[in-house]
């Protein structure tokens, strides 16, 4: 699916053939059936964007939006494992994934780089984009929601992948979150995040009541759902500190 | 009824029980466990470490799969203690385990960075100029165009680029300013090299080779603790924490073990498990103080009041009550407390002057060689004055072999050296002492006692050469009357109960530091009982809290004292341990001529920092302490005229002190100009001085001939974490935005300026070229112009030593540098490269020319013996080498740099190899490098030398140079040593002679090093390592002007300043407070409070607190720490926004509010990162800044001394040292928090996490 391997060179750090190469990826954004008419739009909004502008101004922003800290990091694990030693194993487990589809990495990127994901997309089936980029969705929606709170014209490829992949059901608490937790959530309500909660006995808030035993002890036999091979429960949760 | 038919006879039950029933023993299904299995799958497990700036050291096992590190764990793998010993393992901490994820971390350096501004003007200029030297020229003599990129920086901009754009951008910046101002213009700071040597040296190889300068580290950082090289000649040695466990008597004394020391502290709770009673002594309620069995809390920054009390108690009832035959016969032997000192008339007091020498007595006493510098003391067997072998005379004479501790004189007799006179005196005189205690910091409290205190001390009168007599008295008898102790000798001044209210008594410092003369009165004596019955098994463990006020010396040498008196230094299980930044750098001999290219060219340009930070950040401009505020009550103040930089310049032109920039013109230019004019370069120089045509560079640093133009940072976090003065970095050297409230002496009225500097208008944005390599962004990167990504400590071959364990062991790389990051080898090896590219046309073979310090273990250290005379001022003739610096040429061919930094150099096989005075050959070595690593073999001019072309290259020859790391060697150079000492040595080595270590040994495990001669103690299966430990089992003699451990110093400087003795001093006034409190007022109360900087709890040094454990674990942010009562005073609740700020410039922060901080006093943990949750300050205007944002480095004249034994300078052994303890802050409730993220080009932006 060339449009995928198109927004994936959208999102990557601009240059100078990328630059040159910007109508022919218009021309597929164009034809892209499955974009309505508002996100195509947003989309070619953005290449005009970066035509427009010298290559300087764009690396520049470019840089201070996406090289800079974790807010809006285009790695996915980033926002699903922070810096928690499952994201090694997540990172193993989406390489081999990538090598059982017959590609290895030629890059020296991480296998859970945003552009590097969609171009792997690019040359797989339906199925393969349904079930991955769905499983990746929160992500995208978390950071198109960032983006557009920063005005910037990249939120529209994750909108267009939103359409593409179809949103996800946090999506609009990721919205919210990113509208509310503006460019710094994690400062302004830094007390209400980093407060630790109070114990509960397993999730249960009446000890008295329900007894310790609402999780059982057999759960340790299915260690499976231990492993990290899941995307992300709740990433807007976790990106903002809270667990 | 019997149990018989219940039992079985044949069988027994399968499903047994075990453990005492707690166990049992089922066959339920296990598959459920190949989940777990499969998940902890892995490739390969590689040894590496976290090179970070901690003593530590620890080994890790990092997991590898598929080429991506997934884990890792503690190494367990340690070779292990001899029996008795408790083990090494476990080691490492939980912040070294947050490390893991850096390498993927989103704030980790991807690419190579520069500011798009730079960039764009480089590109335009490379469109004019074919040649980049050219277009690099174009820019920076351009001043529109320089000061448009330079007043960006910090803010933002950056975009990614190329790694042959900015190697060709750095290489022509270096290019040009050897070219147009000299190499010496060209500086790097890097700090540390124990935690990765070859990282270290690949920097500083580079600018060796092209002339450039090696920053220092240790000094500027304040850890370096001068009290160590004035009483031992020794920068630091200090015992392997496994001693810890050999003492009795334990003390934490401002060192904050089980938080700074982690993965060492076992060792202090193994040693009160059995029994050792530990004391701790710290301000405020710290990790540590719960382990004391004593708790002594003094008023922060008044230790040495505490020390000289314990002082007191000890000295009195051990020494002059002689209770112990074992602390008498210990310092007769290995201090300098038999010896004389001249008693001289100074404003009509008598006052201790410098030592007797020969060369004062008739006929040299005999001992013609080196008579200066040759002490004396009283014999007791033959009842006249001797030169006791082992002074420093006796290190640099043509007849070696009395360079010993023996007892004897130079001609063989033994002796027994009198202590003191008081029963055979001449007469018993009044000797004036000063007393400081009633002055310094208004914050601190005062006593009222007399400036001079003046107390009766027994003398012996002496002929001297020229037939005048002259006074003289032992060190002992001058020390006891300093410490106030009644002998039945009269007068004032002196207590004879512990409850008197003299200086320095239990009674007089509850005053001053709050601590109740019971506890100190207890703790004196039983350290003392605990050392008389071991024989010296006390111990003080030593922190930064001691060691980073302004008089930190007199804190160290109170301490140290104690020590000396109870005969605990160089015993096993006692002695001083100070463990503070050092990191020792076990194969030192072995990595330094990789490190500096002494391989290739001699000397390197070696700097020290805190000097060269002051000049040319411009802090010197704001300096409104002055130097007679403390100055000795006993001098003439008018024949002490100048200000601090004043005196910083004196020291740097009697050769005391290196200079860089060092000459007011290029180096290479002057030595064409020396050759044009037919003249030696030596001659021409001194000439030029002399008529005035030339300077030193420090003594107009505003001249932009003389600025600092090109710097490198790497493996350090300079103006996030260690730049004392972090504004006046930004306002002068960086020319950038920033936070300095106050204003330099033209805009004070009547402010006096520096006589030796020249005033001009103050000069900002003096570097060109600003490059940091690092593997994140730090405060440091985001204020550079071209940021490089390096490999982490788990992408590169290095090694990594520490004081704390005895091994040598690895970073290796488990995989490859992450995204375009390369390592620091690899990074100056390309700008080597194309250096040598692009210096062609502009640098050939080249002659340069060097200044160069009376350097300490040189007979240069022997230059100055008795008086102290300044040439410029005519009080002597200028001599190189002698009364200034030396000066010497260095032939470089820049073209060859690359070629050279790649190969292991001739002078290896000419000149050989040595350190700390002693020199061996190394041919041997250099043969087997080349079988060992290849031969270049292209047709270059490093044809068939040894290769050094990779990092494993490197570590390959520091450990084949090494005595520490090879036997041979280690053989050869204890019988170097021998020759000095005339005692043999090499049994130490000997058993191991056969043993080499290579870099795969390390990688398979950590390995104990050989004992060698640069280090005072051994490496040895019956004996833990502790520093002075074949000082006193091999007698050789400490490297200081008697050869014995110093109780007292004295060169001019130490007695105009007071401190021949230790004395108490208050911390200074910095002064900072008034100009701007309740100035600026924004409606909340302004407190003061002294700021504290001490280690982090949530980080790792001046890396990683940008981590999102060590952020959650702490409060996500800066925090200052402050007590409940302050907390009252200025309306404050814990959690609350502060604004910290002083004339230096303001912070922004929450407030902790608790009860482990006394009154008065606020904390910081320092480098949090000012890129970390900082709001804007109220004050500025600007972000708040870092914690060194309210502080600057202050000179003391005391640590520039040169040219004088043990107070000579090496490179981090010596030479002045940034403190910041003494300075106080304004704290007040902020009004407005404003997270400044609306401005555009705010590169501290706050990041959402």
């Amino acid at each position: 699916m060339l449009t995928l391997r198109a927004l994936a060179h959208l999102m990557a750090y601009p240059n100078a053939p990328m630059q040159e190469a910007l109508p022919e990826l218009a021309e597929v954004i164009r034809n892209e059936e499955r974009l309505a008419e508002g996100p195509k739009q947003a989309v070619i909004n953005l290449i005009t964007e970066l035509q427009d502008q010298p290559l300087g101004e764009i690396q520049e922003q470019y840089v201070s939006l996406f090289d800079r800290g974790r807010h809006l990091s285009l790695h996915l694990f980033e926002h699903v494992h922070g810096e928690s030693r499952d994201r090694g194993q997540a990172m193993v487990d989406l390489m081999e994934h990538y090598r059982l589809n017959g590609y290895e990495l030629d890059a020296k990127e991480l296998p859970d780089h945003i552009p590097l994901f969609l171009e792997y997309l690019s040359t797989q089936d339906e199925t393969e984009i349904t079930d991955m980029l769905g499983d990746a969705m929160p992500v995208m929606v978390l950071l198109g929601a960032r983006l557009e709170e920063k005005e910037s014209a990249y939120a529209a490829l994750f909108h267009a992948l939103e359409a593409i992949g179809g949103s996800c059901e946090q999506a609009r608490d990721m919205r919210e979150l990113a509208s509310t937790e503006g460019p710094d959530e994690t400062i302004t309500k830094m007390d209400e995040i980093w407060e630790e909660e109070q114990v509960t006995f397993l999730g249960n808030n009446d000890p008295a009541g329900g007894g310790c035993g609402n999780t059982s002890p057999g759960a340790a036999t299915t260690p499976t759902d231990e492993i990290p091979v899941r995307w992300v429960d709740n990433p807007g949760a976790q990106a903002a500190g809270q667990r | 009824m019997s149990n018989f038919l219940d039992r079985l006879t044949f069988f027994k039950r399968h499903k047994e029980s075990f453990s005492n029933e707690h166990g049992v023993t089922v066959d339920e299904d296990r598959r459920w466990e190949d989940g777990y299995r499969s998940r902890w799958q892995h490739d390969k497990v590689v040894r590496s470490t976290h090179g970070v700036n901690c003593t530590g050291s620890c080994s890790w096992k990092i997991y590898v799969k598929n080429g991506l590190v997934t884990w890792e764990t503690q190494q367990t793998d340690y070779p292990r203690t001899r029996p008795g010993l408790p083990n090494h393992e476990p080691r490492g901490c939980a912040r070294g385990a947050s490390f893991s994820w850096y390498i993927y971390s989103a704030n980790r350096l991807k690419y190579p960075m520069v500011r798009r501004h730079l960039v764009e003007l480089w590109r335009d200029a490379k469109k004019q100029h074919s040649d980049p030297v050219e277009a690099w020229a174009s820019i920076v003599q351009d001043p529109k165009k320089a000061q448009s990129y330079k007043s960006r920086r910090g803010l933002g901009g950056f975009v990614r680029a190329d790694w042959q754009e900015v190697q060709e951008i750095i290489a022509a910046a270096n290019v040009y300013t050897a070219r147009d101002y000299g190499p010496d213009r060209i500086i790097g700071f890097s700090p540390i090299p124990a935690m990765s040597m070859v990282s270290y040296a690949a920097g500083t190889r580079y600018l060796s080779l092209i002339g450039g300068v090696c920053m220092s580290f240790y000094d500027w950082y304040c850890d370096l603790p001068p009290a160590s090289p004035q009483t031992w000649g020794e920068q630091t040695d200090v015992p392997e924490s496994a001693d810890w466990f050999n003492s009795t008597f334990l003390m934490m004394w401002g060192s904050n073990v089980p938080q700074t020391r982690t993965p060492d502290a076992h060792y202090m709770t193994e040693a009160r498990y059995r029994g050792t009673k530990t004391v701790t002594v710290t301000p405020d309620y710290s990790e540590a103080s719960k382990f004391g069995d004593i708790w002594l809390n003094p008023k922060q920054g008044t230790d040495s009041a505490l020390a000289m009390a314990m002082g007191h108690v000890i000295l009195k009832e051990w020494h002059v009550e002689g209770k112990s035959d074992y602390f008498d016969d210990y310092v007769r032997r290995y201090t300098d407390l038999p010896y004389l000192v001249l008693l001289d008339e100074e404003n009509g007091n008598t006052v201790p002057g410098r030592f007797l020498r020969a060369s004062d007595l008739a006929d040299d006493l005999g001992e013609q060689d080196n008579a200066d510098w040759k002490t004396i003391s009283w014999d007791e067997n033959s009842g006249s004055l001797v030169a006791p072998t082992g002074s420093i005379g006796f290190r640099w004479t043509e007849t070696k072999g009395k360079w010993n501790l023996e007892q004897k004189t130079g001609d063989g007799r033994d002796i027994h050296l009198r202590l003191s006179h008081i029963d055979n005196s001449d007469e018993v005189t009044e000797v004036a002492f000063p007393y400081f205690g009633g002055g310094g910091n208004p914050h601190f409290s005062h006593t009222s006692h007399d400036p001079v205190q003046k107390r009766r001390v027994p003398i012996r009168t002496i002929t001297l050469a020229d037939g005048s007599s002259a006074r003289v008295a032992s060190v002992f008898d001058l020390m006891v009357a300093n410490y106030g102790i009644d002998r039945g000798l009269g007068g004032d001044h002196v207590a004879s109960s512990y409850d008197d209210d003299v200086p320095y008594t239990p009674a007089w410092q509850e005053a001053i530091t709050g601590v109740p003369r019971e506890k100190v009165i207890t703790v004196a004596q039983q350290f003392a009982e605990n050392a008389h019955k071991t024989h010296g098994k006390s111990m003080i463990i030593i922190g930064a809290a001691m060691n980073h006020w302004y008089h930190m010396d007199m804190n160290y040498r109170g301490v140290i004292k104690m020590l000396m008196m109870c005969g605990c230094v160089g015993v096993s299980g006692g002695g001083w341990a100070h463990y503070v930044g050092q990191e020792k750098l076990r194969p030192q001999t072995g990595w330094a001529p990789v490190a500096f290219a002494m391989d290739w060219h001699r000397p390197p340009r070696h700097m020290n920092s805190t000097s060269f930070f002051y000049n040319h950040t411009s802090q010197w401009r704001h300096e409104t302490v002055k130097m007679d505020e403390i100055l000795s009550p006993l001098v003439n103040a008018d024949d002490w005229n100048g200000s601090m930089i004043d005196y910083n310049v004196r020291a740097e032109r009697m050769g005391w002190l290196p200079s860089a920039p060092q000459l007011s013109r290029n180096p290479l230019q002057v030595a064409r100009e020396a050759k044009q004019a037919g003249m030696e370069i030596k001659d021409y120089i001194v000439q030029s001085l002399r008529d005035g045509s030339l300077q030193f560079a420090s003594e107009d640093p505003d001249n932009p001939a003389n600025f600092p133009r090109n710097m490198f940072v790497w493996r350090s976090n300079l103006l996030g974490s260690s730049g004392k003065g972090h504004e006046y970095f930004l306002k002068y050297l960086l020319g950038t935005e920033n936070g300095l409230q106050g204003k330099d002496l033209d805009s004070i009225p009547n402010a006096e300026k520096p006589e030796e500097v020249k005033w001009r208008d103050a000069a900002t944005g003096k570097l060109d070229l600003l490059t940091t390599l690092d593997f994140r962004m730090s405060t440091t990167c985001m204020y550079s112009d071209i940021v490089l990504p390096t490999a982490t400590w788990y992408e590169k071959h290095d090694m990594n030593t520490s004081d704390m364990h005895p091994f040598i062991h690895p970073l290796t790389a488990a995989v490859d540098p992450a995204w375009e990051s390369r390592s620091d080898w690899d990074i100056y090896k390309g700008i080597a490269k194309k250096f040598s590219e692009l210096c062609q046309g502009h640098l050939g073979e080249e002659t340069d020319v060097t200044t160069l310090p009376h350097i300490h273990d040189t007979p240069a250290e022997m230059a100055q013996p008795k008086d102290v005379k300044d040439w410029k001022k005519g009080e002597c003739e200028p001599i190189p080498g002698k009364t200034m610096p030396n000066m010497v040429p260095v032939e470089r061919n820049y073209p060859e740099t690359y070629n050279r930094f790649t190969a292991l150099g001739p002078l290896m096989d000419n000149v050989g190899n040595g350190g700390k005075g002693i020199t061996w050959k190394t041919n041997d070595e250099v043969e087997f490098l080349g079988d060992l690593n290849g031969r270049v073999t292209e047709d270059v001019s490093t044809k068939g030398r040894p290769k050094i072309r990779t990092a494993i290259n490197a570590c390959e020859t520091i450990l084949s140079l090494a005595p520490e790391t090879n036997g041979h060697v280690a053989v050869r150079a204890w019988d170097a040593l021998s020759v000095q000492t005339g005692r043999e040595h090499a049994h130490l080595a000997n058993s191991h002679e056969g043993e080499t270590i290579r870099f795969n040994d390390i990688v398979a495990q950590p390995r104990k090093i050989i004992s060698s001669p640069t280090w005072s103690g051994i490496e040895s299966e019956k004996v833990s390592y502790n520093a002075g430990w074949t000082n006193i089992n091999e007698l050789i003699p400490w490297r200081t002007i008697t050869g014995r451990q110093q109780f007292y110093q004295d060169h001019l400087w130490m007695r105009a300043f007071g401190e021949t003795l230790c004395v108490y001093k208050p911390p200074i006034d910095m002064k900072t407070i008034d100009p701007i409190m309740n100035k600026k007022g924004n409606g909340n109360t302004e407190i003061v409070l002294n700021f504290i900087t001490p280690h982090q709890k949530w980080g790792i040094h001046s890396t990683y607190t940008d981590n999102l454990l060590m952020l959650t674990l702490s409060r996500g942010g800066p925090i200052v720490w402050m007590s409940e009562k302050d907390a009252a005073k200025a309306g404050l609740e814990d959690n609350d926004w502060i604004e910290v700020f002083n004339v230096n410039g303001a912070i922004t922060a929450r407030a902790v509010v608790s009860q482990r901080v006394p009154e008065g006093m606020s904390m910081m943990y320092h480098a949090q990162e000012k890129i970390v949750n900082t709001p804007g300050s109220e004050i500025t205007g600007n972000r708040g800044g870092i914690h060194n944002s309210v502080t600057r480095a202050v000179l003391k004249p005391t640590h520039m001394i040169g040219g004088y034994a043990q107070q000579s300078y090496f490179f981090n052994y010596h030479g002045t040292v940034g403190s910041n303890r003494d300075e106080f802050i304004v704290v007040r409730k902020m009004k407005n928090v404003d997270w400044m993220d609306e401005e555009s080009g705010d590169a501290m932006r706050t990041e959402g996490a």
